[in-house]
């Protein structure tokens, strides 16, 4: 294409001049694909952060203010009922903690004792051993899981625990599984403690009376859970015999949409950083492909008296600019890719121990669409003023 | 339509308009070049040489008057259409050269080419025929700055000759040479027009229009000599 090697020998011959113009695109393409490039790693670190917390699960509870939060408990035959007749619903399980002394040694330590199901709520990966089978949930063994930090408090030499007993309090498990380090940066939502027990274990060692402060659940999938949420309430209200009681639900799209927001809000002042770099930098580049028609008015002139159309002279300017805009656009693609990989290097890697890929299609899309609407926006002016010249008076320019 | 003349200019008014005074440049001017002449324009300047040129160059229109080239009125085109003519019937050799400082020699011949649409390999062929009509082929990568005065006004001559027009018109050709350079132009000149080219020239050099067959002398506006020779 002769126009576009003829604009790159233009700006070449400008060197200098057109990288100067081309800075603000620069710092605004690059803020940009900076921002989608750690924004797409940051969602992972939330997720990641949230890892323990299973996609499926959900917990419910009573409203804490409502008048008649007597009648609003949870009883424990609810959670089996609602298990039993919401299609939908895994399992039910009271969420609970118990904090306890375990012995280590000589000493002893304070863990969390809590409640967990065959299908795992907590779903930190296995270590060693194995998870809780429904046969230890029916006999209401005493075998518990334990996280890692336990494991390194209890075995400091290592090796694999399974089969060990765990004493905490008056009572003693044995140990069937250990988890591995959990990848919670800023939140530990697992709602797990160090120990965990079959619910029904939990159930029968520490839970006083008949009500739970708050039900589990687990739904057939992530998808589903907010249709489940309001079945397992309403199925709740009917148990309770009160269609007046209030219920709220807790669940980990509601933690990541927090997150999201407060990143979404991020984004937003970004993209407008880089809407107003834009314009700035296209007033530059305006400026330029003026001053570049103007010193060129007699080379427009001989174009012409050899037979350039006018469409031919604009369309010359216009690629000139769609060059320069888009080498300003292609160098700050670069630079926002490599900042934006350096801060989650630096940053993402220690929270989630992985990265995201890099959004290659949208960082080049982003950094494409700049270059069109920089040019189009602020090309087509100066390539209109060049190819409107009169030939005479353009010859006769010196 | 061969043995029609290749320009015909009949009561040929210009008047240039500024504000409110009317300047008339060229008062019912009557020409007509056939094909194959060597013609030299002479007159002083303000004799109305260049708005001429400018009116046969189809870089402008006439006031009054019609002017037909190569069978074609062009009087009544719009600016597109006059492009057209400029780049399939026209071959322009300024004084200045007026070559792009950017591109090689090679590159410049290949410039018409290009505006006529034709593919690369056909340009770069056609444009290194060109650049051999004139004695260049061996300066074809040569940008204008490294070639010298006379080389340059060859290249612009075979731009001019890219696209095989009707007419070559040269203005003040060689106005910038020295005359030990000039007269080599002007055998490439006569070489062109004994291959059969109409050439068109505008100069003020007695001896560099004594090489045409025939010299057409303007003064104030009016045809005041046209002489054979």
């Amino acid at each position: 294409m002769m126009y576009v090697s003829e604009a790159w020998r233009v700006l070449m011959a400008n060197m200098a001049r057109s990288l100067l113009t081309v800075t603000g695109l620069i710092i605004g393409v690059g803020a940009v694909v900076a921002i989608l490039v750690l924004g797409k790693s940051m969602a992972g670190a939330v997720d990641a952060s949230l890892g323990g917390f299973a996609d499926s699960s959900f917990i419910i509870y009573p409203n804490p203010t409502q008048s008649d939060v007597a009648t609003a408990a949870i009883r424990l035959r609810d959670l089996t009922a609602v298990k039993a007749t919401v299609p939908g619903i895994m399992d039910a399980q009271p969420l609970g903690f118990h904090s306890d002394l375990v012995r280590v040694g000589y000493a002893q330590v304070r863990y969390e004792i809590s409640p967990d199901g065959p299908i795992p709520f907590n779903t930190t990966p296995l270590h060693y051993g194995r998870l809780f089978t429904d046969n230890d949930v029916a006999a209401a063994a005493h075998v518990c899981i334990i996280s890692n930090a336990v494991y390194q408090r209890l075995f400091p030499n290592g090796g694999d625990p399974t089969g060990n007993n765990l004493y905490a309090g008056a009572q003693r498990y044995v140990i069937v599984g250990v988890l591995q380090p959990p990848h919670h940066g800023f939140i530990n939502a697992t709602f797990s403690g160090d120990i965990i027990i079959p619910w029904t274990t939990y159930v029968d060692t520490y839970v006083r009376g008949s009500t739970v402060f708050a039900g589990r659940f687990i739904a057939d999938n992530p998808a589903s859970i907010p249709s489940l949420e309001v079945a397992v309430m309403n199925e709740l209200r009917t148990l309770r015999g009160s269609s007046t009681i209030e219920y709220e639900t807790f669940d980990k799209t509601q933690i990541t949409q927090g997150i999201n927001g407060v990143f979404n809000a991020m984004t937003l002042v970004v993209a407008l950083i880089g809407a107003v770099s834009l314009v700035v930098a296209g007033i530059g580049i305006m400026n330029i492909m003026l001053v570049s028609v103007a010193e060129r008015t007699r080379e427009i002139g001989v174009r012409k008296a050899i037979g350039a159309r006018a469409g031919q002279i604009l369309a010359q300017f216009f690629v000139e600019s769609l060059l320069l805009c888009g080498s300003g656009c292609g160098i700050g693609l670069g630079i926002g890719l490599v900042i934006g990989q350096v801060v989650n290097q630096v940053a993402i890697v220690k929270i989630t121990g992985s990265i995201a890929p890099i959004p290659w299609l949208t960082a080049v899309l982003v950094a494409a669409a700049f270059a069109v609407v920089a040019a189009l926006a602020f090309g087509t002016y100066p390539a209109y003023r060049a190819s409107r010249l009169d030939p005479i008076e353009a010859l006769r320019y010196e | 339509m061969n043995d029609a003349p290749v320009i015909e200019l009949r009561g040929i008014v210009k008047i240039y308009t500024s504000g409110p005074l009317e300047l008339e440049v060229l008062h019912g001017l009557n020409l007509t070049v056939q094909r194959g002449e060597y013609v030299a324009i002479m007159g002083p300047s303000g004799s109305g040489k260049s708005t001429l040129m400018n009116l046969v160059g189809c870089l402008d229109r006439p006031s009054r008057g019609t002017y037909r080239l190569d069978g074609v009125d062009v009087a009544g085109l719009d600016d597109n259409a006059l492009a057209a003519i400029r780049l399939r019937k026209l071959g322009f050799v300024f004084q200045g050269y007026n070559l792009l400082g950017r591109a090689d020699a090679l590159n410049n011949v290949a410039l018409p080419l290009f505006y006529a649409g034709l593919a690369t390999k056909e340009r770069r062929e056609r444009a290194m025929a060109r650049l051999a009509e004139v004695g260049l082929a061996d300066r074809a990568r040569h940008k204008p700055s490294e070639l010298s005065g006379g080389q340059q006004q060859r290249v612009a001559i075979a731009r001019a000759l890219a696209n095989d027009p009707a007419v070559l018109l040269a203005d003040e050709p060689t106005g910038n040479l020295d005359s030990a350079t000039s007269e080599e132009l002007l055998e490439l000149f006569s070489k062109l027009h004994g291959n059969g080219r109409t050439i068109l020239m505008v100069t003020h050099d007695e001896g560099v229009a004594a090489h045409a067959r025939r010299i057409v002398r303007l003064r104030d506006g009016n045809i005041v000599a046209d002489a054979q020779r």
